[in-house]
């Protein structure tokens, strides 16, 4: 299936990933089939320059079909969440549900993606919580600059940071770890048994 | 003597992790804040992450469960349950929703908590509780230094108000509540138009550049508008309008540069420079704190990375 930008669509039975756009809409409780491209979801989008799929483009490709096109490219992972395109939503799609779909299941599928640091950043965001449950800031930036191999990114911050109080050095262990970890494997568990998506 | 005067409303406090890290001072002030009104203020003990926008990102489910446990961890805790951080409040507000909303939401969350997830705490922003609770007029008799000559932006972000429906805070496209607070302290909010805009939240871990291009037009705007320093009532707010101040009035946005993508913001020049010119960001309780005449040494205005002591001895507040 083509999923660059500028490739020709065709649309046919076999180019249309139908059971993928239902998926959306049941992960976001929310239809995609209620747009009909005003765009005023894209002209409030603080994230739009950054996209090459602007909002009301991302939802007009799901209602084709072509989900992979979107998932391909960077546009999901460059919305802030800032729930404006919902808010202004003249026929209550909820645009940021869908967007939070779409990253879940690109993350699932661990698939094809331009955009690694922000899935790298959620990553260690999410691990920091399953580690000591708590948000670790200096262990979060460090994790990132080294995985991301941008070793100097920021760096002048850390002082900064360190000399006000900003920023703790060490960060101790929250008390219902334990807790947090079975919250983890419970989900893990009711996703292997097809009792969650 | 005032220590032993009674408490006239008593809340259970979610400060949420930016609160014990970077915005430390929003800690400080609010508690200050709170012992200057009379207000009880009592942390939930072992609260953790409520997931904040990672979680929600790719793992709705994970995000919910996250905030339906401390939800009920604040259960044993007396009070409406007072949050300070924006993200938190949504976080908390948008779970309760779903949680009332969908059932079958609820059953999943409940399993993965392995217990019930209740929805009877209220949960409330330090805004409401300021503006509704403690009341507008209270708030004006209680003052005792008026913040009189002080030009304020308020700046509200994005997960205040919004989604519509869900937070209650206010209205989700013009909201007043932060102006009415100013006003009750004797500040003056200036009229300016980036009340509502994204700062670039937590991109300024993953992509530094986003945050330094929005940052930058909230911060021209403001001034433009004649403010003389930034209100806002959520930490990643402040540290992006903060923190990244410097960054963004030496260099500009870089992103997209080769330097950018290597080092970062702080080594790559962008070509929109803004002219110089510091605008202090406070915490709504750093101001109303200010105002009740709580000492400011107390305050944590020197944890502020823009400092804001040169502007309140300018007039005559410090």
């Amino acid at each position: 299936m083509q999923t660059s930008k500028k490739a020709k669509m065709h649309l046919s039975n076999e180019t249309m990933n139908v059971g993928f756009v239902k998926k959306v809409e049941v992960l976001s409780g929310t239809s995609v089939r209620r747009c009909f491209q005003c765009g005023k979801c894209s002209a409030g989008c603080p994230m739009s320059s950054f996209m090459e799929h602007p909002p009301n483009r991302v939802v007009r490709l799901l209602q084709l079909g072509q989900g992979e096109r979107v998932l391909a490219g960077r546009s999901i992972w460059y919305c802030a969440s800032c729930e404006t395109c919902t808010t202004r939503c003249p026929n209550k799609v909820n645009l940021a549900a869908i967007m939070d779909a779409l990253r879940k299941l690109s993350w699932d599928a661990d698939g094809p993606s331009k955009e690694s640091y922000v899935q790298l950043a959620n990553r260690l965001f999410i691990e920091n919580i399953r580690t000591y449950g708590r948000q670790y800031e200096l262990r979060l930036g460090a994790a990132f600059n080294m995985r991301s191999g941008q070793f100097l990114k920021d760096l002048m911050l850390g002082p900064k940071l360190l000399s006000r109080g900003k920023m703790k050095l060490f960060q101790s262990k929250n008390k219902n770890l334990p807790e947090i970890e079975a919250i983890f494997s419970r989900i893990e568990e009711m996703r292997k048994k097809g009792e969650a998506l | 003597m005032t220590s032993a005067k009674k408490h006239i409303r008593h809340y259970s406090y979610y400060p949420g992790c930016s609160l014990h890290a970077s915005g430390r001072e929003y800690d400080i002030s609010t508690r200050e804040l709170f012992k200057a009104l009379r207000l009880g203020l009592q942390e939930v003990p072992d609260w953790f992450c409520c997931g904040a926008t990672p979680a929600h990102n790719v793992d709705e489910l994970l995000s919910l469960s996250l905030c339906a446990k401390n939800l009920s961890l604040a259960e044993d805790v007396e009070g409406d349950l007072a949050v300070a951080c924006a993200a938190c409040f949504s976080r908390l507000k948008v779970t309760q929703h779903h949680l009332k909303e969908d059932d079958s939401k609820r059953k999943q969350v409940e399993i993965a908590i392995a217990g019930p997830a209740t929805v009877s705490k209220t949960v409330k922003h330090i805004l409401e509780i300021l503006a509704r609770d403690f009341g507008l007029a209270k708030l004006e008799e209680s003052v005792k230094k008026p913040l009189l000559g002080l030009k304020v932006a308020c700046y509200y972000g994005c997960l205040l108000t919004r989604p519509p429906g869900v937070p209650e805070l206010d209205d989700c496209e013009d909201p007043s509540i932060m102006e009415d607070i100013l006003r009750a302290l004797g500040a003056e909010p200036v009229k300016w138009s980036h009340r509502m805009e994204c700062c670039g939240a937590n991109f300024t871990l993953s992509r530094p550049g986003v945050v330094l291009k929005l940052s930058s037009a909230i911060l021209k705007s403001a001034q433009e508008a004649g403010a003389e320093c930034i209100m806002v009532a959520c930490p990643l707010c402040h540290g992006n309008l903060d923190i990244r101040q410097d960054s963004i009035q030496k260099y500009g946005t870089p992103e997209g540069s080769l330097m950018g993508n290597i080092f970062g913001s702080d080594f790559a020049p962008g070509s929109e420079g803004m002219p110089h010119r510091e605008t202090p960001i406070f915490y709504v309780t750093q101001l109303a704190a200010l105002a009740m005449g709580v000492p400011t040494d107390k305050l944590g205005l020197e944890s502020i990375i823009v400092d804001p002591r040169p502007l309140l001895k300018e007039k005559q507040l410090l």
